[in-house]
């Protein structure tokens, strides 16, 4: 008998026309790592809470088939009971805290407290899961005061200590900068060896296809397919599916290298090994893959006015807390071409931005827009100037129907109600939520939420565009639709700033590239002489884009 | 976060202390006086609070409560010391003004039983952490539940304020002007309200879910992390209240007091 048995599994939500989950089946073995993919509303997080018996048991509606945990019956057994079985991660780790405890140590320990599990033990299991994370330094904060990256190693430490047999993940390295989500993976990698089984979510393809065992491809509620990554991910529908293939089989498959069994590597691992194993000519596949690199700058400019300066930030110096200096004297200037913002969780990325958006005044130095300098001016008097989306839309959705949300900023600045409804229509179109203009915002997914986000500020027009983090939660079509938007709007002649995590993207969509690191601006120069600086890359604990990480490892091959 | 308890770890004996025996401390403080019902016993609790608090450090924090009481303590003595329903006996003058005695009395004694709550309350929530006072209570028989909901209420109120500075942020982005007078910021505060509400709406229903997920329906025992060894000084203190207390009632009984 298999570890989790999955039969005919049918789920429709109270109120939904369309099944979310259609006859599923499928059998996961102890000690698996099985990922799982699909494009967004393709039912992965809904299967994901079917593990738990969190559907049908808490949200009710329509089920069919049957999911069984080791022997229980994942429909009838209570979640309080289930949880000692399987531990679940969510998305946004906010939500997953207990809300009882003021420390990181004690929320760690509150499950076990509800599993009735005897002091010394808790104490024993919370310290060694803690010092796994990295963050048993925190143990005595405020967990809500960490950021979004410790606090999700707070959220998987907390599930991990309860010591379940099977751990769902869903998304869980979405707020993290690629440092914290290659710990992350590792953590959960090492945690297979175990004998734990692991069920992941996840956009990141190639960290997926290099830790696991087997992925389920989803697609409009079905498992389409539940096989290796590189069958998985060699299967010419895939996009179709609306999903990517990652960037290591991208590239094979340009360049026909495929592995014995005639599927391509999903892995860099994989891929080098044939690269070698084929004697391919190293040298000109390694020209041609300078060529098609993703580089925004070099294949496609947009036809920015460069030079014509929007913001001078000189000697600007900023502390939240007296005495901790976050920026020195930072000294910059932008022009019109699209620019990435990149670095570690806690560089100063978000509050460079909030700085230029007016939302956090400067201690000294200045900083100017168009020549004029708005350090005495209020939020609201620049909001017709510079728009700035949230990180989390859930802060800045305020409206009972997407389209009223859409005109909230339009109107405060001053259109007219037909002038500002006729560009919310626009901008909703741009986003490709028209059709949901009468829903209410908060019915809405993740990834719809933060594209109304996005669509509320573009419909001010404003001539200077934030977005911070805009990929988060976004699958494959999303982030296409993210970069034309980028594009549009740079063609247009606006300031598109956008701080990133997501290396691939940025190298992709933006021509410029600003490396921050604690607080200070490290290097800023076009994506191609950022990526392919170690020494920078390094400082600010940044990965290249993947292709530029396997041309590196060519480059050392031929050496 | 801004921590709405006032609670803070200065590592002085009161905050070392078992809450219970705090808690046994407040009790007496606040029954003595009004069993013997003597004015003086006001004195002899408040200057017990007084010294308590001074001893570790935590008077300071505890006079902002005061001043405050004092404000209250105050008008209630004008307004007695004029208009009691029993004054008789004049005091004393002040232009058109008399005060009377039977009025100044009984508003001392009202004032004096403020100042009293106030003090002994001070020592227990100072020195306190709210959760450990819960945790302490649930393992007498106290319901989680409702631990759960005194908990996360300092916990969840400052992600409120804080969620309701983030939307205020979210709003002056798009062009609402929140800044400036103070019909502005008045006006900018009603929006503010409903999405503040909503948020706390949708995130209570993952919460629920988090809650779950950690075993909150588990139908077992729950355990607790920290144990609080009843100290020689929480003998004293618990003693100390408990004898006082039955003292003042014997005494009372047998009209000595």
């Amino acid at each position: 008998m298999s570890l989790i048995e999955i039969k005919n599994l049918k789920y429709r939500y109270p109120g939904a026309e369309r099944l979310s989950l259609n006859d599923i089946t499928m059998n996961i073995e102890k000690g698996q790592f099985i990922g799982i993919v699909g494009e967004n509303g393709a039912g992965k997080s809904t299967l994901s809470q079917a593990f738990l018996g969190l559907i049908p048991q808490f949200y009710k509606g329509a089920y069919g088939g049957s999911v069984t945990i080791d022997g229980l019956s994942a429909k009838t057994t209570p979640v309080g009971v289930l949880c000692r079985k399987v531990g679940l991660v969510f998305q946004n780790p906010f939500n997953q805290l207990s809300g009882a405890k003021d420390t990181v140590y004690d929320e760690v320990g509150y499950g076990l407290q509800n599993l009735g599990i005897p002091a010394e033990e808790i104490h024993k299991r919370v310290e060694s899961v803690l010092r796994r994370f990295g963050i048993w330094e925190y143990r005595k904060r405020n967990p809500f005061d960490l950021s979004g990256g410790q606090l999700q190693r707070v959220a998987i430490a907390s599930v991990l200590a309860m010591n379940p047999e099977i751990l769902i993940l869903d998304e869980p390295t979405s707020q993290l900068d690629p440092a914290g989500s290659e710990e992350v993976f590792q953590a959960v990698d090492e945690l297979t060896a175990t004998g734990i089984t692991i069920v992941m979510i996840e956009h990141k393809l190639e960290k997926l296809a290099e830790y696991c065992d087997k992925i389920a491809l989803m697609h409009q509620g079905e498992v389409v397919a539940f096989d290796t990554p590189n069958m998985i991910f060699s299967r010419k529908d895939i996009s179709e599916l609306g999903v990517n293939v990652p960037a290591y089989t991208a590239f094979a498959l340009k360049y026909g290298l495929r592995n014995q069994d005639g599927t391509y590597p999903a892995t860099r691992r994989d891929l080098l090994k044939i690269i070698k194993a084929d004697n391919a000519d190293i040298r000109s596949l390694l020209k041609s893959c300078r060529n098609d690199l993703p580089d925004a700058q070099r294949n496609n400019p947009v036809k920015a006015i460069v030079g014509s300066e929007t913001f001078s930030l000189s000697d600007l110096h900023f502390s939240y807390i007296e005495g901790a200096e976050i920026f020195k004297g930072i000294n910059i200037g932008f022009d019109r071409r699209p620019t990435a913002i990149i670095g570690q969780n806690g560089a100063g990325k978000t509050t460079l931005v909030r700085i230029m958006k007016g939302l956090l005044k400067p201690g000294s130095g200045s900083v100017k827009l168009a020549g004029e300098d708005i350090s005495k001016k209020t939020v609201a008097e620049l909001a017709s100037r510079v728009g700035y989306v949230f990180q989390n839309p859930d802060d800045q959705i305020f409206k009972y129907n997407v389209l009223d949300e859409v005109m909230f900023g339009p109107l405060n600045i001053g259109m007219s109600h037909e002038e500002a409804e006729s560009h919310a229509h626009e901008a909703l179109q741009t986003v490709g939520l028209e059709e949901l203009c009468r829903k209410n915002p908060y019915d809405l997914e993740l990834y719809d939420r933060k594209m109304v986000a996005i669509a509320s500020v573009l419909a001010m027009d404003t001539d200077v565009i934030i977005l911070d983090e805009p990929t988060i939660a976004q699958d494959y079509k999303g982030r296409e639709k993210i970069k034309e938007i980028i594009r549009n709007e740079s063609g247009k002649g606006k300031l598109v700033i956008a701080i990133l995590h997501d290396m691939d993207f940025v190298a992709d969509s933006f021509e410029r590239v600003i490396a921050m690191a604690h607080g200070e601006i490290l290097l800023d120069g076009t994506p191609h002489e950022v990526f392919r600086n170690r020494e920078v890359l390094e400082k600010a604990a940044l990965a290249p884009p993947h292709i530029v990480g396997l041309m590196e490892e060519l480059e050392h091959e031929i050496d | 976060m801004k921590s709405i308890s006032l609670y803070t770890d200065n590592g002085s004996w009161i905050v070392r202390l078992h809450p219970f025996s705090k808690l046994f401390y407040l009790i007496a403080a606040i029954l003595i006086p009004l069993i013997s019902g003597h004015l003086w016993m006001f004195a002899v609790t408040v200057l017990a609070s007084i010294s308590f608090l001074m001893s570790s450090h935590m008077l300071r924090k505890a006079v902002p409560l005061i001043a405050f009481s004092f404000t209250i303590i105050l008008t209630i003595f004008i307004i007695q010391g004029i208009f009691f329903k029993d004054n008789t006996s004049v005091l004393l003058t002040l232009g058109p003004l008399s005060f009377y005695k039977e009025g100044l009395l009984y508003s001392s004694r009202i004032g004096l039983n403020i100042l009293n709550m106030l003090l002994s309350f001070s020592i227990l929530v100072l020195t306190t952490s709210p959760s450990e006072l819960v945790e302490e209570l649930e393992k007498k028989g106290f319901s989680p539940k409702f631990g759960y909901i005194i908990n996360s209420v300092f916990q969840i109120v400052p992600e409120m304020m804080g969620t309701m500075h983030t939307i205020s942020d979210a709003q002056r982005s798009r062009g609402m002007e929140t800044e400036g007078k103070l019909v502005t910021r008045m006006k900018a505060f009603i929006p503010l309200i409903s999405p503040v509400v909503m948020s706390a709406l949708t995130s209570s229903r993952e919460r629920a879910i988090a809650l779950e997920v950690r075993g909150f329906g588990a139908n077992v025992k729950k355990t607790y992390l920290y144990s609080h060894p009843y100290t020689k000084q929480d003998q004293m203190m618990k003693w100390g209240s408990l004898t006082s207390l039955a003292a003042v009632i014997v005494l009372r009984v047998l009209h000595v007091l």
